[in-house]
């Protein structure tokens, strides 16, 4: 992918000590990642934080950054993510989870069109589509929401063990799926 | 506990990459990591899995002012680049499509090294029509700006180089005045105040300047002030 060649390039400027570098980085990516950290913590003012932590460890971790096991897309996001996630656990969770709605993009069928957008995307959409609905939704909404299993449950209307037999199940799965 | 059957302590590390690990075991997890070479394999592997998952959480512009906020938090001040790795900074020029602004902001770090930050600066790098660096503005509110050439050359004869300010709404730019062969020049701004948005541009002129107080011949550089959240 064209547009990851600078990430990856950006990121061992980062790592030489390059301010300049990193800004660079955030103009082009910080909405994408703002809208991964936005969809876990459905705070704008929260999401901020977590983007703010998420550009120190980028700035203090990119020599960990290796192209040869992935794309700079894919890392800096898992930096953002984790960053919404450890801020979403500090917090309780204690986020809007009340809006009805929360998940239905996500788990609709459309949506996993999307993700299959390039050869590992399509492999992943294979796998998911294989997996019982609900096994699928549980994965779903708990990656891109950051829903807890309690939260899943909720959502799910399924008792709290079964949705966390049932994620693991899904998870072994999907790594058979996509060995 | 991180377990110890490999299958168990996969679907652990599974799990803390879907997110659904209270913070006690997500913490430990995380702790046992630079140590357990495996366990980072079983991470990168998990990672790699469910990464097309990304593009479901859509773009989202964030609040404005939030690289300032990150700026202020990075540990020491910003500071400029050694010098061999002027050629390193440079590259994101050479066809990458970064805004013109956003290098404008980051050559703000590199170069603006003064001990009392006058804040807000203005900044802006002036391209060439085929969108090559040539120029570094700097201007502050007060009145002073600032050019350098990134790579002077030499004009041909009986030719001069003329800088110009456009603030936004305005139809007639004014002129700053010559720029020296040297390609330096400090100049105050007098009536025009510097301020976002303002164009910035250098027109071929005969000796002495335009005639008319306009641009009379081609505008050979031009770029647009932003604020540099550098300090």
């Amino acid at each position: 992918m064209k547009a990851e060649a600078p990430a990856a390039a950006l990121l061992a400027e980062i790592a030489r000590g390059d301010r300049a570098a990193l800004r660079a980085l955030y103009e082009q990516q910080a909405t994408r990642l703002f809208g991964i950290a936005q969809a876990i913590l459905r705070d704008r003012e929260a999401a901020a934080d977590a983007m703010q932590d998420a550009f120190l460890r980028i700035s203090q971790r990119a020599a960990q950054f290796d192209p040869a096991r992935g794309e700079a897309g894919a890392w800096l996001g898992a930096v953002a993510r984790h960053a919404a996630l450890d801020l979403a656990r500090t917090r309780g969770r204690e986020l809007p989870t009340d809006d009805p709605a929360l998940g239905d993009t996500v788990v609709a069928p459309e949506a996993l069109e999307r993700v299959a957008a390039d050869a590992e995307g399509r492999r992943l959409h294979d796998c998911l589509s294989a997996l019982d609905e609900k096994n699928r939704k549980g994965i779903l909404l708990a990656f891109v929401h950051g829903l807890s299993h309690a939260q899943v449950a909720a959502r799910l209307d399924l008792p709290l063990g079964t949705v966390k037999a049932w994620i693991r199940r899904g998870l072994l799965q999907l790594r058979e799926c996509l060995t | 506990m991180i377990p110890t059957d490999p299958q168990d302590r996969d679907i652990l590390v599974g799990e803390y990459v879907l997110g659904t690990l209270d913070a006690r075991t997500a913490a430990e997890l995380e702790a046992a990591l630079p140590g357990d070479a495996a366990l980072r394999a079983a991470l990168h592997a998990w990672e790699a899995r469910l990464a097309p998952l990304m593009v479901l959480a859509g773009p989202e512009a964030p609040p404005p002012d939030l690289w300032d906020r990150i700026e202020a938090a990075l540990p020491g001040p910003a500071r400029p680049a050694p010098a061999p790795k002027r050629r390193g900074w440079l590259d994101p020029w050479r066809g990458w499509a970064i805004g013109a602004s956003a290098v404008a902001a980051g050559l703000a770090a590199l170069i603006v090294i003064r001990p009392a930050p006058e804040p807000p600066r203005l900044m802006t790098v002036l391209l060439t029509q085929r969108d090559q660096p040539a120029w570094v503005v700097e201007a502050d509110p007060g009145g002073q700006l600032r050019l350098a050439s990134l790579n002077p050359r030499r004009l041909e004869e009986g030719r001069v180089m003329q800088l110009w300010g456009l603030p936004p709404g305005a139809t007639v730019p004014t002129s700053l005045g010559l720029i020296p062969p040297e390609g330096r020049l400090t100049v105050s701004t007098g009536g025009l105040r510097p301020e976002p948005g303002m164009l910035i541009e250098i027109s071929l002129e005969p000796p002495g300047g335009s005639p008319t107080g306009r641009p009379t011949g081609p505008v050979l550089f031009i770029g647009q002030l932003t604020a540099a959240g550098a300090s």
